[in-house]
């Protein structure tokens, strides 16, 4: 009778859950994380002398549908060259059969362990603009992440921001359908990909209407209701709203007002923040590029699109943006008046 | 807007204003007219000095030190001709003025493009 | 698939993204034994049951002599007549995946009927009445004299290991099974010598097996590259068996990952 001791089983249990990368040119260093989909390990790309991200599919290529998904992911986000999506350099099969894909390594933390350390506002506010300005660049090339929170956005060491696991991403083509768009993508990685039964397969493969995707709580309303035929970049749009609510307040999406849970928040933050989750899409900034100049004119201290100031809110938000100026001018009249009523004179 | 002559019209405007303020002062309010002019003068002079430095040096402490200094000197030597020796009433005003033309020209106006080689 | 499995999202490691949403996160697996525990095909079950007990009857046992601080014998009847009422009075079929792990689920029948047992003391004895599973019992007492717990370990950790080690077993022995039916003897071989090696035995590399076995060194990686391929799907196919759901098998694939010591 077979008989396994525990430095046998140990061994065995490496090999079956770490991936094997013989035949490539990365060397597993050790996991820096996992999913249901995929598990991500720091490697060692020997070619170049550099460590890399790896994201290895749980499962071996067998499990077809799994495979195209992620082989997709990887073409998803390399055609999306931009510095705030995540690089993917290289995609395959391991030898266990595996697809994996290898992406730049990021050396930072996720924004919502980020903001523990950074109270200023106006910092979690370019960071913001940040990933508004990568998702917006993923809209302008018709792909739409599906799976915005916190969570997926990464703070650099260099302070640079990341949108990453783009996982459910949707490309939308222009002037094209859904079916035509899912027809129109092509993997040449896996064999025998060209067949009618095969592309018959990748459609039958698409998330289909009915289907939810998401973190329930960044989720569009649309989203939440598994309208996928609805879902354009404004159901982004809602979650990067969500995302903004959470920056502001400290606590994740809920249905009460940014001022109700913090008072400090500024009217135009939260007219921001409540435009962009406007449970209708049609109420919502039309792309992300707008959300992210309107937090861009909060930054600046300008007039909103979002909120209709009253004369004296505009009064005071210039006094506010032009405080030096005012504190001087007032030094100056003060000594002024000082001088009128001074006993010298 | 360049800087300078963000400089020369906030000064002058600002040295007009100052000048102004000297009605409240009874012993040389009949010396008003000419009051008003040397101190839009003075301010046209610290505007031009202040706004070229602000095209060299792109800094706010820097240029809010720079027109205190200006603005401290030219008062000075407006009081030191002036009769009655009013130093501390024409210097720290004038100071302050000369901060803030310093502000005006660091915050706003057209900063120069470096010339590509 | 039909896109209604449960995903995960992996840049962020965060288990929250979920296609399907609640209503659909626990799809059946059809290669499931404890699903079909509960089938209403007496073949169906009878298979169904066999794949349980086959993975399950040693850590019973071994949990058993440990926890219950049981002898060898009082184990080895207490092991045959659980199973034995198990069967009898279709326990498995009761189990609910929504409320726990199969693996707690079994833990926790098998820790009342032998409280139970212990209580009344109406051990059924061997021979009497119930049918009796061919057993080697012998081996499993082996083997839990090779690997006792540390005092650090509780009996729930000793059971999962112990399953583990039953698990990773019988994947094992179902390749070197498959690999003779296809005539791969020499592939299982290479795979047993390389990676079923005791370090105490020496190292063996690539080069030395080739030399062994008169193969090229390409030959015994592609070899090998193989059959860890085929483990590892062997090993899979186990885990889906003796899981509910897709939920607890993705949970079970990812403690396998841990470090049991």
């Amino acid at each position: 009778m077979r008989s396994l001791s525990d430095q046998k089983l140990d061994r065995l249990r490496r090999i079956a859950t770490q991936p094997d990368f013989s035949g490539t040119k990365y060397r597993l260093i050790r996991e820096l994380g996992h999913g249901g989909m995929g598990t991500v390990y720091l490697a060692e790309d020997s070619d170049l002398n550099r460590e890399v991200a790896v994201k290895v599919l749980n499962a071996s290529a067998d499990e077809a549908a799994l495979s195209r998904r992620m082989v997709r992911e990887a073409q998803i986000i390399a055609r999306l060259e931009h510095p705030g999506i995540v690089p993917v350099h290289d995609v395959g099969v391991l030898a266990d059969g595996r697809v994996f894909y290898a992406m730049k390594l990021i050396r930072g933390e996720r924004l919502d362990k980020y903001i523990t350390n950074v109270a200023s506002l106006k910092d979690r506010l370019r960071k913001f603009q940040a990933a508004c300005d990568a998702v917006s660049f993923a809209h302008a090339h018709g792909v739409i992440h599906r799976d915005l929170k916190p969570q997926n956005i990464m703070i650099g060491t260099f302070g640079e921001v990341l949108v990453v696991d783009w996982g459910v991403a949707k490309i939308l083509p222009p002037g094209m359908t859904e079916q035509d768009a899912s027809e129109a993508e092509t993997l040449r990685l896996l064999p025998g990909r060209h067949s009618d039964e095969q592309q018959r397969q990748e459609h039958a493969d698409e998330t289909t209407h009915g289907t939810i995707i998401g973190t329930a709580k960044y989720m569009s309303p649309e989203q939440q209701r598994g309208e996928i035929d609805e879902l354009d970049q404004r159901s982004d749009v809602y979650s990067l709203g969500a995302i903004l609510y959470f920056l502001l307040t400290n606590r994740a999406p809920a249905a009460i007002r940014p001022r109700e849970v913090d008072a400090k928040v500024s009217k135009a933050a939260e007219a921001v923040c409540l435009k962009a989750m406007s449970v209708s899409s049609a109420d919502r900034y039309a792309s992300a590029a707008d959300l992210g100049a309107d937090v861009a004119r909060l930054l600046n201290d300008e007039p909103v699109s979002a909120y209709r100031e009253n004369w004296l809110e505009k009064v005071w938000r210039w006094l506010n943006k032009n405080r030096v100026l005012v504190l001087i001018v007032l030094a100056y009249l003060l000594v002024r008046i000082f001088f009128l009523f001074s006993p010298w004179r | 807007m360049s800087k300078p002559l963000i400089g020369i019209l906030v000064g002058a405007v600002l040295g007009a204003f100052d000048g102004l303020t000297a009605w409240f002062t009874p012993a040389v309010r009949d010396q008003l007219a000419g009051i008003v002019v040397s101190s839009t003068f003075k301010g046209i002079i610290a505007g031009i000095a202040i706004g070229f430095f602000a095209k060299k040096f792109h800094s706010l402490p820097l240029g809010l030190l720079f027109g205190l200094a200006i603005g401290a000197l030219l008062a000075y030597l407006t009081a030191r001709f002036a009769v009655g020796g009013y130093y501390f009433e024409i210097m720290l005003p004038g100071s302050l003025v000369g901060l803030i033309v310093g502000f005006a020209t660091q915050k706003y106006g057209r900063t120069p493009v470096a010339a590509h080689p | 698939m039909n896109g209604r499995a449960v995903w995960y999202t992996c840049g962020s490691m965060d288990v929250d993204t979920d296609i399907g949403g609640a209503v659909h996160r626990f799809p059946v697996t059809s290669h499931s034994a404890i699903v079909a525990a509960a089938s209403k095909d007496a073949q169906v079950r009878q298979r169904a049951l066999e794949t349980i007990v086959a993975s399950y009857w040693k850590p019973a046992y071994k949990y058993i002599r440990i926890k219950w601080q049981a002898s060898n014998e009082d184990a080895k009847d207490l092991t045959q007549s659980f199973f034995a009422t198990a069967i009898e009075k279709s326990y498995f079929a009761g189990y609910d995946a929504s409320k726990a792990s199969f693996q707690t689920f079994f833990r926790t029948c098998l820790d009342r009927f032998v409280a139970n047992q212990k209580k009344s003391d109406r051990r059924l004895k061997r021979g009497a009445g119930s049918e009796h599973l061919p057993l080697d019992f012998a081996g499993a007492e082996s083997e839990l004299a090779s690997n006792l717990p540390g005092a650090e370990m509780n009996p729930e950790e000793f059971f999962q290991r112990e399953w583990v080690r039953s698990l990773f077993t019988l994947s094992v022995d179902a390749l070197e099974e498959l690999y003779k039916k296809t005539g791969r003897e020499l592939q299982f071989k290479i795979f047993e010598r390389y990676d079923l090696q005791e370090s105490s035995e020496g190292k063996v590399s690539y080069g030395s097996l080739a030399n062994e076995f008169g193969l090229k060194t390409t030959d015994v990686t592609n070899y090998l590259a193989a059959a860890r391929r085929d483990f590892r799907k062997i090993l899979l196919e186990k885990v889906r068996e003796l899981t509910g759901t897709e939920a607890e098998f993705q949970a079970e694939v990812r403690s396998l990952g841990i470090d049991l010591k």
